[in-house]
């Protein structure tokens, strides 16, 4: 078991998403596990989805958030469109994370776009999770 | 009569997803208060529910399967119910990648749900969120459950048409003839047909079926399918057409309203238990069994 505070997520609905076309799920599966252990459940989208789906799929489950994972280099790109289809969805009130290889440089210009909170690799799991339960309530 | 798709309104995506969340969310008592759990005209709606042990490629089914309802120009309702952990109550519900993976199509909306409390194989609410789904204008509402073996029966009272799925290699036929799996099916599928013996199983299964009793009833066929290329999907959707139409034809709308009412409080009262020993403090199970059991039973007196 990892550290992971047991129910800090507990009746939260997260979703998952990997916008894009870079074929590596493992970081987003990770994280996926991590908030599922913190109590989340996860709605999770598989490889290269497009942001009209991810969006839709947001609205349709209702989710307390938008996880994106982008291993890709398009994050600027694929987290603008993704924000403009929450807004088509009138999903552009739920809050909008993004992880992945994610350049400090490009962070201010993400939360221009509409994200909350960028995750990187320095971050430990218990952290993102401790993060996004503190976005979250 | 189903209006054209292209006269409809488009489903409200956003709207509808946050009523199904304050629907499933609801406790027994709000549940109660907010009761839309009438079906807007019992017949005109069909329910299809989608059951089978954890492995047989149910949702990969659904997937397929929901693009020939859609072909028939029906909006179609998707619920697809995954197990919550029972230690963390977190769930991955993952069933979605594989029933919407174009997610493009305008008269699909599909809905994941965790198991939560509940542990017949459906959602808390599940009834309320079906008859939300019904009143929403859907023609079709097909309820996956989550992987269950030998506990169908719940989702039987639900659902007009039980399609239940196999696969060959998981258990003898002693395990398919036990109670429950064999009787409560309207359509048997045994999906991925190209494993060996798959054949083979479509036979033992039919021969040990339940006969019908007359010439008006309904005698269940046994598809076989392949998921993964669609080989016999044409079968299965040639199977649910007719048994929709069969079942519209005998439905004794009286008798199936009580059903599923007698399903639904059934469901609220488990449910209502649930939440009666969830605020019930440690200290009772120091008791013995028999005190024990008289305070739970004097907390469901309460209101709920």
């Amino acid at each position: 078991m990892t550290g992971i505070t047991k129910g800090l997520l507990q009746g939260k609905r997260i979703l998952i998403a990997k916008p894009g076309l870079d074929g590596h799920d493992v970081g987003a599966k990770v994280i996926a596990l991590a908030l599922r252990d913190a109590g989340a459940e996860v709605i999770y989208t598989g490889l290269r989805k497009t942001p009209d789906y991810i969006a839709r799929v947001a609205a349709e489950e209702n989710v307390d958030a938008v996880g994106l994972s982008i291993l890709s280099g398009s994050h600027l790109e694929l987290v603008k469109l993704t924000a403009q289809a929450l807004k088509r969805e009138h999903a552009d009130d739920v809050p909008l994370f993004v992880g992945g290889t994610i350049p400090r440089s490009d962070w201010e210009g993400l939360k221009a776009s509409g994200v909350d909170c960028v995750f990187d690799s320095e971050m430990s799991l218990e952290q993102v999770v401790a993060e996004v339960a503190r976005r979250l309530t | 009569m189903t209006a054209a798709p292209s006269l409809r309104a488009p489903i409200n995506r956003r709207a509808l997803g946050r009523a199904l969340s304050r629907i499933a969310d609801a406790s027994v008592a709000d549940a109660l208060a907010v009761l839309e759990g009438e079906a807007r005209n019992h017949g005109e709606v069909w329910r299809c529910g989608i059951t089978g042990p954890a492995g047989v490629g149910k949702s990969s089914l659904v997937g397929r399967f929901v693009n020939t309802r859609l072909a028939h120009q029906r909006r179609v309702g998707v619920v697809a119910i995954d197990p919550s952990s029972p230690y963390t109550h977190g769930a991955i519900l993952g069933d979605r990648i594989r029933i919407d993976a174009h997610g493009d199509d305008a008269e699909l909306f599909v809905r994941s749900l965790a198991s939560r409390r509940s542990r017949d194989g459906l959602a808390d609410n599940i009834a309320n969120v079906l008859a939300l789904l019904e009143a929403h204008d859907f023609d079709d509402v097909i309820v996956e459950t989550v992987g269950a073996g030998q506990s169908q029966y719940e989702v039987r009272e639900l659902v007009d048409t039980l399609v239940v799925v196999l696969m060959p290699g998981a258990g003898d036929m002693v395990q398919a003839v036990k109670a429950g799996i064999l009787e409560t099916g309207d359509i048997y599928v045994i999906n991925k047909a190209d494993r060996p013996g798959a054949k083979e199983m479509v036979a033992e299964i039919a021969s040990v079926l339940r006969h019908p009793d007359g010439a008006d009833d309904w005698s269940p066929p046994v598809v076989l399918v392949s998921a993964l290329t669609g080989d016999g999907i044409a079968a299965l959707d040639d199977a649910a057409e007719a048994h929709r139409v069969w079942r519209m034809g005998q439905l004794d709308g009286v008798a199936a309203r009580q059903q599923r009412r007698r399903a639904h409080v059934r469901a609220l009262v488990t449910r209502r238990l649930a939440e009666v020993i969830e605020a019930t403090g440690e200290a009772l199970w120091d008791a013995d069994v028999a005190s024990a059991y008289h305070a739970v039973v004097a907390g469901l007196q309460q209101p709920a």
